[in-house]
């Protein structure tokens, strides 16, 4: 097709489709290998299908496809050391015929900017900076560093796990959020009717916002955490089964079940969080000893 | 965070409303003055475009002149300007004006972030009451996205309207809660996160998401 630009120049780019015999549907595999210098960026557009990014060695970006029909093609481009894969819906295509899975492998050190309305995006091991981005997509982040983490779902639910020293802000209309291990100068969540499940010791000198409008907060956290805590929600309960010292000042009235604001742990070195809703429920507990 | 960066970062975030763009525009006047010189400006082009459309054979001569040019290419066998005459049509171009709205509603319920002009001049050249204000990013968002939901993608709309009637109360409860505690910078926060939900979903629907 007219729209399919391979800068040929500068990627050694390998190209093998092989047409898989025995299968009702016309499903095709596509793979595509792309030479990289260090810190890279890869943008995948996906209607519809799940998109998995790995870390590899070397300097290479390999993209397995699998098309699960002929109505649809993976368009891509190569430029400034950025590599775009689009998934290319021709007429006729539907959710099921338009389906594209990718599974990519990237240096570690590659940004990320994956997006798909139904699809699973996920993403490991890896310390570039990442958006990914879908409405009903599910979204599923593990071990990643040192990066700026951006999410943004409809009602996909989003889980991050081991995602250390991030800037990350999940935005999610009304997929659940699980944070596991997350920790950083800035974790941020806003959510409109999705409920935030926390789990960690909200990290040194971090600030932790998890805001939902009429989703549930849980925040589970060890012995060892220090952070400054406020949560307030204006018609939900707050729940406290951490004992922790009350501030002398508060900026808003504390009321018995629906307030709380204190410091657990060493003050020095403690992290803000900040745990907000308005119709939903708020809970910091510790983490039962295994 | 810079101005430069301030301003290049309005581009690619289109909800302005992220944690180091606020910092910024709390304790920049010059910036705040920008912002809200483009909430005016975006205001006045949705009744331009109202007013002076211009035919579809001028947008595809543009677009022809652009990919003639190498300005864009053909990848993805869609333009990188949307199309007025798309099947979305105006309503791509409604997203960035949405949501320079929604920064804007966000800059106006946080005064203790701009200079004392802005905060008087700055009203006149807006929406003269909330009330207005609330009606024009109504008319601009909600009944266009559902109606173009509702032929573009039918099977979407039922979870979309369910979201937008839920981000509505979230952004009429923040509301509330401001008025009852304005000098509440947590109440005055909650409002602009619910404008940047309210924002996001209309980002989702009408810019990436949808095939």
């Amino acid at each position: 097709m007219g729209g399919r630009l391979i800068d040929v120049g500068v990627c050694s780019a390998v190209l093998a489709v092989t047409m898989t015999a025995g299968i009702a549907s016309a499903e095709t595999h596509k793979e595509l290998r792309f030479n990289v210098a260090p810190k890279a960026a890869l943008s995948v557009n996906n209607p519809y299908g799940s998109v998995s990014v790995k870390p590899a060695t070397g300097n290479s970006v390999v993209v397995n496809a699998v098309l699960w029909s002929d109505k649809v093609e993976v368009d891509n481009n190569f430029a400034g050391n950025r590599v775009d894969l689009q998934s290319h819906l021709l007429p006729g295509a539907d959710a099921q015929s338009g389906r594209v899975d990718y599974e990519i492998l990237v240096p570690p050190d590659t940004s990320l900017a994956l997006h798909s309305s139904s699809g699973a995006l996920r993403a490991e091991k890896l310390h570039g900076d990442v958006t990914l981005e879908g409405a009903a997509a599910s979204v599923e982040l593990r071990d990643i560093n040192d990066a700026h983490v951006h999410v943004k779902t409809l009602n996909g639910p989003v889980t991050l796990t081991n995602v250390q020293s991030g800037y990350v802000e999940v935005d999610s209309l009304s997929g659940n959020v699980t944070l596991n291990g997350v920790n950083g100068p800035l974790v941020q969540v806003i959510s409109t009717s999705g409920g935030i499940s926390y789990l960690g010791d909200f990290g040194d000198h971090g600030e932790y916002r998890l805001t939902s409008h009429s989703g549930n907060i849980e925040a589970v956290v060890p012995d060892s955490t220090s952070a400054d805590v406020s949560a307030r929600s204006v018609r939900g309960e707050v729940h406290d089964d951490i004992p922790l010292q009350p501030k002398q000042h508060t900026s808003f009235v504390l009321k018995e079940g629906s307030a709380f604001w204190g410091t657990m742990g060493r003050a020095a070195v403690s992290s803000t969080v900040v745990l907000r809703s308005f119709d939903g429920k708020i809970h910091l507990r510790k983490r039962s000893a295994k | 965070m810079t101005c430069v960066e301030l301003q290049e970062s309005l581009i690619e975030n289109d909800t302005g409303s992220t944690a180091a763009q606020r910092a910024h525009l709390k304790d920049c006047p010059h910036c705040a003055d920008l912002v809200a010189d483009l909430l005016v400006i975006a205001c006045a082009a949705g009744d331009l475009r109202a007013a002076h459309e211009p035919g579809p054979h001028v947008w595809n001569s543009i677009e022809s002149t652009l990919r003639r040019e190498g300005i864009i290419k053909p990848f993805a066998h869609r333009s990188l300007l949307p199309s007025l005459t798309g099947s979305w049509g105006w309503a791509t171009w409604a997203l960035p004006v949405a949501a320079i709205v929604l920064i804007s509603v966000g800059i106006l319920v946080r005064p203790h972030g701009l200079s004392p002009e802005l905060r008087t001049e700055g009203v006149t050249s807006r929406p003269a009451s909330d009330a207005a204000l609330d009606a024009s990013i109504a008319g601009l968002n909600d009944n266009d996205l559902l109606a173009e939901l509702a032929e573009q993608a039918p099977t979407l709309q039922a979870q979309y309207t369910e979201n937008l009637r839920n981000v509505n109360d979230y952004i009429r409860d923040a509301k509330h809660s401001l008025e009852a505690n304005p000098n509440d910078d947590e109440a005055r926060r909650a409002l602009m996160d619910a404008y940047q939900q309210k924002a996001m979903l209309f980002e989702l629907a009408l810019d990436r998401s949808l095939p």
